[in-house]
């Protein structure tokens, strides 16, 4: 196995947090110095290059998503950074906000400089309230040291940042409900068109990234963005990643892999030492919870954006979610309906009602009150909310319903048939 | 003019345009609920979904702009199946209460359902309960019946310009309501029931009154001010039942104040003096036209007059007044009158940022025009006084000391002021013209017969001047 060169993981520790090691060990802000020498074009151009694609799981180019905004703008401009890490299954930009918050911010001052804006919010998880601390404390360190505020390094170029602590709702990491919540309103993801780069925060022109991506981008400015792209072993997906993997495995955690390296079945069974108890795997969920899940002879694929979806997944937010023979397919998928049912935020009918009535129908599945026609009725209701909902939620809540029933059927109708989970 | 193609159609359209208005002025009806033209988009109910050439999912009518050559299909079997869907999620908690609700025969929810929906549920899951909630004194909230459209939170924040409906909790278990469940402040409030597609919001003033299907509806003006919002009466048996906007984007779009909603009321109210009576002492005294009459110009002949007439009087009554008083009161003055504080056209001006004005009357202007002026003080030489008004048209305090006849709509306490009463046409009774605040010309309609014995302007100033004639002839 080979080792490629990591950007995050090895810093994963306490000693990396100060700005005075970031800067001694890390090439600290001198990207950020680099990059207000650049026109803003050029680092577009750059992150173009870079083949950086979107971490928080819609896999959008992040070259071409800062290229959307306009150059000339009545209103502020915003650079906004989606921390509500919220789909279930990932821990990542926790680590990074947790340990190298410095990467993060000197990101998130190139992107303001590259897209023109003067302000920036990190719009943090509400249940990180370490997390909020350690960047406040570090932003105030940039500020002191001059990285952050008025006049950056004598640049002339502005920029300031604040951190934004949520609430707690999972719609709140839809980039529109996020720009909602940070503007003071209820957590609701709004009509698209017009989207964040034309009108996002207070009206302005707005670019939303997830913390890893913005975290890669002082790589990108100090070693290019070919160096970058070279790093994913697929033309389209550049850098490194970070995987969540969680579940039943040896040994569970955040792993950082050159993008499209590695098949599921070697970051299972190889970096994660197997399924623990080295019980025999039933399901694998490769990319947060809304991901359709894929069966154990399913996971000879690589785990990257287009090798996934090709068979009908998704690699989302890279949290790979591992379940064993022994645990209830059915009680998974009901647990995972009941997220998505408390998370809808009650705009749009088809998530409102749909989502509820599916975790009805499969609670009573689970809890051996299902009918035979209950399988059909849930293939249908999923099918009537996917596509067909005003943000991404219907989607993610439709997608696990409809793979699990689908692919472990068996596991349903034994629950109908034995009139209880056969796992009881 | 830029063309799409819908339904096979062509549409013409203008630029910024929506789907579902190029569609309506193509004949073409998308199906809908939470879409309203006086609102903010916010595309939640989905039922509007079409299909769009070239996107791969079912596009929101409401949200998608017309866009040249776009070809938009509204009947397809995708967006039919959308549809279907559509009813099913929002009939699945939905009480079906229909018998028993006043929306019924008017509800976007029914009417779709019958149209798009399935004649059966699969749902056997339990339904969704709420409690109902007083919403103050204009309306009454059934939420079991809602779904979730928030037409009623954007009307508050957007149109009546108060935040007072809003969404509690989430998913599921959404509630829409008053913050802290408060009586709603806004004295636009009828509007929410207007507005509201199915019969969650319903106005309490008319609940439980009569099925609308039984309404027969006339298009008119409200007379509750110098604005003119344009307005249907509702009336059966000839009784009004309600009245409710009629669209007309250059006056009141969409919307109508509370009190000129209710402002009907009295047209109807029990003491209202439907009979010619005269004033005795510790009453009044019904005598017959005739009678009437001939005491009413007994108590102005001889005398010196002035017409003092209410501004909720047509051009019309306006017209027929001053040539009564040109050939048979020559030289007497003759003033209008209808709200304390405004005098003249000078003095009226818009009361909220809404609709309302301050002259709480339809015609001052009108009447201005006709070059009558407004009533400040009684000249000293007047002895007595002959007063017309509608039914609107607050009576002046200034009038104490002489004679008075009355000709209009009088309540019973109000007729003891005058030695005589002609009971006359309240707005709802009476056909006319009047001129809203920008000079504006508007018809009233005749909704009702009129009611008692009472009769037109016209019809009595012609019975007076006929009695005047044969007692001449005596």
């Amino acid at each position: 196995m080979e080792t490629p060169e990591t950007l995050f993981i090895q810093y994963f520790n306490e000693e990396s947090r100060p700005l005075a090691f970031y800067q001694k060990n890390m090439a600290g802000y001198t990207a950020v110095k680099k990059a207000l020498t650049l026109s803003p074009d050029d680092i577009i151009s750059e992150m173009k290059k870079s083949n950086m694609r979107g971490r928080g799981g819609a896999g959008f180019p992040t070259g071409m998503k800062w290229g959307f905004i306009p150059k000339q703008s009545p209103k502020a401009k915003y650079l906004v950074c989606n921390a509500d890490e919220s789909e279930p299954g990932t821990f990542k930009d926790r680590d990074i906000m947790r340990y190298t918050p410095h990467l993060l911010i000197e990101g998130m001052v190139i992107g303001g400089f590259a897209i023109g804006a003067h302000h920036g919010y990190i719009y943090i998880r509400g249940e990180y309230t370490r997390e909020a601390k350690l960047l406040d404390q570090a932003i105030q360190e940039a500020y002191d040291a001059g990285y952050l505020g008025k006049n950056i390094q004598g640049s002339g170029f502005d920029f300031d940042l604040t951190v934004h602590r949520g609430a707690g709702a999972y719609i709140c990491g839809e980039e529109t409900g996020l720009l909602n919540s940070l503007e003071g309103k209820r957590g609701e993801p709004r009509v698209k068109p017009p989207f964040p780069a034309q009108a996002g925060a207070f009206g302005g022109p707005t670019i939303v990234n997830n913390v890893e991506t913005l975290a890669a981008v002082p790589y990108i400015i100090n070693r290019g963005g070919e160096w970058f792209s070279g790093l994913g072993k697929l033309e389209k997906s550049g850098g490194t990643r970070l995987f969540c993997v969680s579940g039943h495995v040896k040994k569970p955690g955040v792993y950082e892999l050159g993008a499209g390296s590695v098949t599921l079945r070697q970051l299972i069974y190889d970096h994660c030492h197997g399924i623990l108890g080295d019980k025999k795997l039933k399901a694998v969920i490769p990319g947060g919870s809304s991901a359709p899940v894929l069966t154990a002879d399913e996971i000879d694929v690589i785990a990257d954006i287009e090798p996934l979806m090709k068979i009908g997944t998704m690699l989302g937010s890279a949290a790979i979610l591992v379940v064993s023979e022994d645990y209830c397919v059915v009680k998974l998928l009901q647990r995972i309906t009941r997220f998505y049912a408390h998370e809808s935020c009650g705009q749009c009918t088809p998530c409102r009602e749909g989502c509820k009535w599916m975790e009805d129908i499969i609670e009573r599945i689970e809890h051996g009150h299902g009918r035979e026609e209950d399988l059909a009725m849930l293939l249908d209701i999923s099918n009537n909310i996917s596509g067909r909902t005003l943000c991404a939620l219907g989607d993610a809540a439709a997608g696990p319903v409809m793979s699990f029933v689908k692919k472990f059927r068996a596991d349903f109708e034994a629950h109908i048939r034995g009139g209880k989970c056969p796992n009881v | 003019m830029p063309k799409c193609i819908i339904d096979g159609r062509e549409a013409e359209f203008t630029p910024g345009q929506n789907l579902i208005e190029v569609a309506k002025n193509a004949g073409i009806d998308i199906p809908l609920f939470c879409y309203h033209p006086g609102l903010s988009v916010v595309a939640q109910c989905r039922m509007c979904a079409v299909e769009v050439e070239k996107m791969p999912k079912l596009q929101t009518a409401c949200s998608t702009m017309a866009t040249e050559g776009m070809v938009v299909k509204t009947k397809s079997p995708k967006t039919a199946e959308n549809q279907k869907s559509v009813m099913e999620f929002l009939l699945a908690n939905h009480p079906l209460d229909c018998p028993i609700c006043d929306k019924s025969g008017e509800c976007d929810l029914q009417d779709n359902s019958y149209k798009y929906g399935s004649a059966y549920s699969r749902y056997t899951e339990e339904r969704r309960t709420y409690l109902d909630l007083d919403m103050g004194p204009v309306i009454k909230k059934n939420m079991n019946r809602c779904i979730h459209c928030t037409r009623c939170i954007r009307f508050g924040s957007e149109v009546a310009g108060i935040h007072e409906m809003v969404a509690l909790k989430r998913g599921n278990n959404t509630e829409i309501t008053t913050i802290d469940g408060k009586p709603l402040e806004t004295d636009y409030a009828g509007n929410y029931a207007d507005i509201c597609p199915t019969g969650s919001l319903t106005i309490k003033d008319f609940r439980f009154k009569k099925r609308v299907w039984f309404l027969t509806k006339v298009p008119t003006v409200c007379e509750g001010c110098s604005k003119g919002c344009n307005m249907e009466v509702h009336q059966d048996n000839n009784q009004i039942y309600r009245c409710i906007p009629r669209e007309n984007m250059e006056i009141n779009r969409h919307w109508l104040c509370d009190e000129g909603r209710f402002n009907f009321h009295y047209v109807e109210r029990e003491d209202r003096l439907l009979d010619p009576a005269r004033s005795k002492s510790g009453g009044l005294e019904v005598c017959d036209w005739g009678t009437s009459i001939d005491l009413a110009k007994a108590t102005l002949d001889g005398k010196q007059i002035a017409f003092l007439i209410g501004s909720d009087l047509t051009q019309e009554e306006g017209a027929a007044i001053l040539q009564f008083r040109s050939q048979h009161y020559p030289g007497a003055p003759v003033y209008h009158f209808g709200t304390p504080g405004v005098v003249s056209s000078a003095d009226d001006a818009p009361e909220d940022r809404i609709l309302k004005r301050k002259s709480k009357t339809s015609n001052l202007h009108g009447l201005e025009k006709l070059g009558i002026p407004g009533f400040t003080k009684l000249p000293k030489e007047i002895t007595a006084l002959l007063v017309i008004r509608g039914g609107r048209a607050t009576l002046p305090l200034e009038i104490d000391g002489v004679e008075k006849v009355g000709l209009g709509v009088f309540m019973k306490d109000q007729a003891m002021m005058f030695s005589v009463i002609l009971p006359g046409l309240s707005f709802a009774e009476k056909d006319g013209t009047i001129l809203n605040y920008e000079g504006r010309e508007q018809k009233l309609k005749r909704a009702l017969q009129p009611l008692g014995q009472s009769k037109p302007v016209s019809e009595i100033l012609m019975m007076w001047v006929n009695r005047k004639k044969a007692h001449g002839a005596a």
